[in-house]
């Protein structure tokens, strides 16, 4: 059946192709290389990248200034979908069934509403700024929106399967989630991994010089 | 004790024509499907004195207080029956499901006779090689907030209170329940940002929404809608300002309603949850014939109305067609833009030719 | 295919490192370094967004690094990197972008736009898409020594007029010196008040310094060309001189690049690290007052601000000591919104003063200098590069405004407390 093949190895398929993507993603970026600094340092690379990592979670003065909205929505759509990810009850339930076999606290229910709501509020209105603010519209591709498309469509089946009531409702929300794990390595959904590269890399060029950046 | 009145008239007898005439072609159509009512044919004809039916009189608490006393913790926890449950579920099959259908159906029927019989409305000078700025991004995303969750709540909730009769006929129960739980859950956890948006909204559009002199001028002559002139009219006509007030008020009672019936949490009882439903449905299908209009015009029914919203810029002759005041006080302030210019402003665009490199002075 | 076409393509291929994959890998198109850029804010035409100006090694990395890319190539689906490219992008590689470095601190996945736009422009000279006045001046300094085409005979017709006018000794190629001394041609030729007022502070200050009369030239054209040959081969000169005359440090003058491509990319050009130290003149400056060997009198009473140069402070880190130098000198030095690392280029840096062809943008583009220029309510704005002065100076005269640009070093040399009494 159908629904046996979405529990089963296609599960086990998406699973493994986004591991093993992931993984060869991260280790192709990082045998490309990096020439070593020879400039004496002014400061140190390691901290600089550290501090890099988590500095840019907040953003400069200069971008807060212009459009709130697209910024405002950034930190709701992404928390929100971490909240739910990682702290809804039947996802643990099934990461402890099907993954691990850990399991942690969930969020309570009222959170696990807060959270959706501003995922969906934060996801719609980052993708109405994606093709309606002019940068935006020029910057963006055919991946940008695909990715778009598939995180919405996995949070809104599973949206639709609240109820917890009925199997195909779940098996929707399943393989959408699959699609988008088997989509993830070649996209850039993979932007949840290499922004820690990006912001080191960087991080450490500035922090050698002494910048805080 | 709060008696809901809405819930006291029993049919749908016509107090105008109109009513009359739309009960008509409803009447005259086979509703089977909606009014069957699941009562036993097996009842008998004749009254028996039932020596069950002084008990039931008194927990149906026709004549006493609707309340007892209970140990059990919690809303509406003394009521063993509530009485208003029927009336309120009769409205629902009788009333409510056949004349809110038909009036929607109503409403597209009308536009499309109006369509047949003026097509679009074009831009009588055609289009101008110039544009003014009428909405900012930030405007045009509200707005498209508003627009996708507006059509994602209005779709799940024609769902859930049309499904029985429209649906269940052409998918069968068992994927209609599917259906019907899916939208459920949609409905409830999109529906608070219907909130959101409208505080949105409410805050951003206020200010050009008040209405102002020339505005009942342009009721009196109809909005251009009846003849053929064009009426004048400021950054708003008449007809959007009261779409926005109804969207704010009527929004008001759809948002308040359904938090009402979505979170139990305020100790409301189940009449009251009778009568959000009720405000809810009513406040909802009137929205939702409004906005089919405001579709009509944005899409097939006005050329140039739907541009600003989607670029942020308007054509100058549709402004000075359709907003002929904001037109003219823009245009005196300069704000009128050449066709290229927005293009660049807004599109992928190539670079003016004084930056190109063909302008390269070689050897310097 | 020409062939200069593709051994641009074969450069801009070698630039793609672990860091350009990481960064082309991160980015989300979110459109947040267009509020960074000054190009884009003073004309609010989308294609000077950052990130947009990359589109030719974007289109390259992503046919050769990724699935898709990859998979398109081998179809014969995607289309590869043209000529055409390069030429419809030449002018927002060259034109639109100083290499100032804002975009690389506001962007939220860490991209560093700025190193990516340098490297792109590497495939781009090879590939001969370079404004002429870039590669005029690249070519100028190869054969000549400097950019605008300064040869010693100059420099030593301007010493001089600067030994004449202080009356001290201008020390040239002196073997065993402490510190060697660089300038930018723009000091040579414009502002020749810096060679004299670093003759007068290092007298005062019992520094030991020398010129060398065969590397005096700090300006680097290669840098911001893109041309990593020949920017070795200028800052090898330097090194060179230095190891001959034996010094411990080479001192970086005002010139914001000069002080890029010595201290920072100069090792890494030519592959090895240097026997002596780099600085830039201001952290010498702040280095001798700490040391209490530069003492300074009296303090300007005119309010004042500080325009921080790119490339030495948000690309250089020298942020604290122009600070420092200036307090000492002036009662009211009031910071521009702004300020530091985040602020706003003057519109000519990374060649574009070079370019001929890109005045008129770079002078909208100054729309921002003068905006915060105007919010700061400064009639006196202290510079520490030549070429922002030169830069700035263009601007405030095209919008006719009244400010004065002083140089920092400049301002010092006047409130020098000379053998005990005050200049």
């Amino acid at each position: 059946m159908i629904g046996q093949f979405i529990d089963g190895p296609l599960w086990t398929f998406s699973l493994t192709v986004f591991l093993i993507g992931v993984v060869w993603r991260i280790a192709a970026i990082l045998m490309a290389g990096k020439r070593p600094d020879l400039a004496t340092p002014k400061g140190s690379a390691g901290a600089g990248a550290l501090r890099a990592v988590f500095s840019r979670f907040l953003p400069e003065r200069t971008v807060t200034t212009q459009g709130r909205l697209p910024l405002i929505a950034g930190y709701l759509f992404h928390l929100g979908l971490f909240a739910l990810l990682f702290f809804a009850q039947p996802h643990i339930d099934f990461i402890a069934e099907k993954i691990t076999g850990l399991s942690w606290p969930a969020m309570p229910h009222w959170a696990f509403i807060v959270a959706a709501e501003f995922a969906f509020a934060g996801l719609i209105l980052l993708w109405l700024h994606r093709i309606l603010h002019p940068v935006t519209r020029l910057l963006s591709d055919l991946d940008d929106h695909i990715g778009a498309v598939l995180v919405f469509l996995v949070m809104l089946t599973g949206c639709l399967a609240l109820a917890q009531a009925f199997e195909p409702l779940r098996l929707i929300h399943l393989l959408s989630a699959e699609l988008l794990l088997i989509y993830f390595p070649f996209s850039k959904l993979m932007h949840a991994f290499t922004f820690v590269m990006s912001r080191s890399y960087t991080g450490a060029t500035m922090g050698r010089k002494g910048v805080n950046a | 004790m709060i008696r809901p009145k809405i819930l006291q008239f029993d049919d749908g007898d016509g107090r105008s024509a109109g009513w009359l005439l739309l009960l008509l072609i409803l009447y005259s159509l086979p509703l089977d499907t909606i009014a069957k009512e699941p009562i036993s044919k097996d009842l008998p004809a004749a009254a028996v004195l039932n020596p069950a039916a002084e008990l039931w009189r008194d927990v149906r608490q026709r004549d006493q207080p609707t309340t007892g006393s209970t140990q059990v913790r919690g809303v509406d926890s003394g009521v063993l029956i509530n009485a208003y449950g029927d009336q309120w579920r009769k409205f629902r099959m009788q009333q409510l499901i056949p004349v809110g259908g038909y009036a929607l159906m109503g409403i597209v029927i009308a536009l499309a006779v109006f369509y047949l019989m003026r097509g679009k409305v074009p831009i009588e000078g055609s289009e101008s090689d110039k544009k003014l700025p009428r909405y900012s991004t930030y405007e045009r995303m509200i707005h498209w907030f508003m627009a996708s969750i507006f059509l994602f709540l209005a779709i799940t909730g024609l769902i859930l209170l049309f499904g029985r009769p429209v649906l269940i006929p052409m998918l069968g129960k068992e994927a209609f329940s599917i259906l019907a739980s899916a939208c459920k859950e949609g409905h409830n956890l999109i529906g608070p940002l219907f909130l959101f948006a409208l505080i949105l909204v409410f805050s951003q559009f206020v200010r050009r929404n008040i209405y102002q002199k020339g505005d009942l001028n342009w009721l009196l002559k109809g909005g251009g809608i009846v003849g053929k002139k064009h009426v004048s009219s400021n950054f708003f006509n008449m007809g959007e300002k009261t779409m926005f007030w109804m969207l704010v008020f009527v929004g008001a009672v759809i948002v308040i309603s359904g938090l009402v019936l979505v979170f139990p949490l305020f100790g409301q009882g189940r009449e009251w949850m009778e009568l959000a439903h009720v405000g809810h449905a009513i406040g909802a299908l009137l929205m939702i014939g409004v906005i089919i209009g405001h579709i009509y015009i944005g899409t097939i029914g006005m050329q140039g109305a739907i541009e600003g919203m989607k670029t942020g810029y308007c054509d100058l002759n549709w402004a000075k067609e359709h907003h002929d005041l904001w037109a003219g006080r823009a245009e005196e302030r300069g704000e009128a833009l050449s066709n290229e210019e927005v293009a660049q402003l807004t599109h992928n665009h190539p670079l003016p030719s004084s930056l190109g490199v063909r302008t390269q002075e070689a050897g310097k | 295919m020409s062939e200069p076409f593709d051994q641009g393509v074969q450069v801009l291929r070698q630039q793609i490192d672990a860091g350009i994959s990481a960064y082309f890998s991160s980015c989300v198109h979110c459109g947040l370094c267009a509020e960074a850029c000054l190009f884009y804010t003073e004309t609010d035409n989308p294609r000077y967004t950052p990130i947009h100006k990359l589109e030719p090694m974007k289109k390259l990395w992503r046919r050769e690094h990724t699935f898709w890319g990859k998979l398109g190539a081998l179809l014969g689906l995607s289309e590869p990197l043209t000529e055409a490219d390069f030429s419809e992008w030449e002018t927002l590689v060259y034109d639109s972008c100083t290499l100032c470095g804002r975009c690389s601190m506001v962007c939220p996945v860490g991209n560093d736009i700025t190193d990516m736009i340098r490297k792109q422009r590497e495939g781009f000279s090879a590939a001969g898409y370079a404004p002429e006045g870039m590669k005029e001046a690249t070519r100028r300094a190869l054969e000549i020594g400097s950019p605008m085409g300064v040869t010693y005979a100059t420099l030593k017709a301007a010493l001089a007029h600067v030994e004449k006018d202080t009356g001290l000794n201008v020390p040239v190629d002196r073997q065993g010196a402490d510190y060697m001394t660089l300038f930018s041609s723009m000091e040579v030729v414009n502002f020749p008040e810096y060679i004299a007022a670093i003759t007068r502070i290092f007298h005062a200050a019992g520094v030991s310094w020398t010129i060398s009369s065969e590397a005096f030239e700090a300006t680097n054209s290669g840098i911001q060309i893109g041309n990593k040959d020949a920017a070795a081969e200028l800052v090898n000169r330097v090194v060179t001189a230095a190891e001959k005359l034996g010094v411990k440090s080479v001192i970086s003058p005002e010139c914001g690049h000069a002080y890029m491509a010595i201290r920072w990319e100069g090792p890494n050009l030519i592959d090895r690290a240097y026997p002596f130290e780099v600085v830039h003149i201001l952290e010498l400056l702040d280095q001798l007052k700490a040391e209490g060997r530069l003492r300074l009198a009296s303090k300007e009473n005119t309010p004042m601000t500080l325009h921080d140069p790119c490339q030495i402070v948000r690309r250089g880190g020298v942020i604290q000591p122009p600070r420092e130098l200036l307090n000492s000198v002036a009662e009211h030095f009031i910071e521009m919104k702004d300020h530091g690392v985040m602020n706003w280029c003057c519109g000519g840096g990374g060649g574009v003063s070079a370019n001929e062809r890109a005045e008129p943008l770079r002078l909208q583009a100054f729309n921002r200098k003068k905006q915060q220029l105007d919010e700061s309510g400064v009639d006196t704005m202290v510079t520490a590069c030549a070429n922002c002065r030169i830069i700035l100076e263009e601007g405030i005269e095209h919008n006719e405004m009244d400010t004065a640009v002083i140089s920092l070093t400049e301002l010092i040399a006047d409130h020098l407390l000379e053998g005990g009494k005050e200049n």
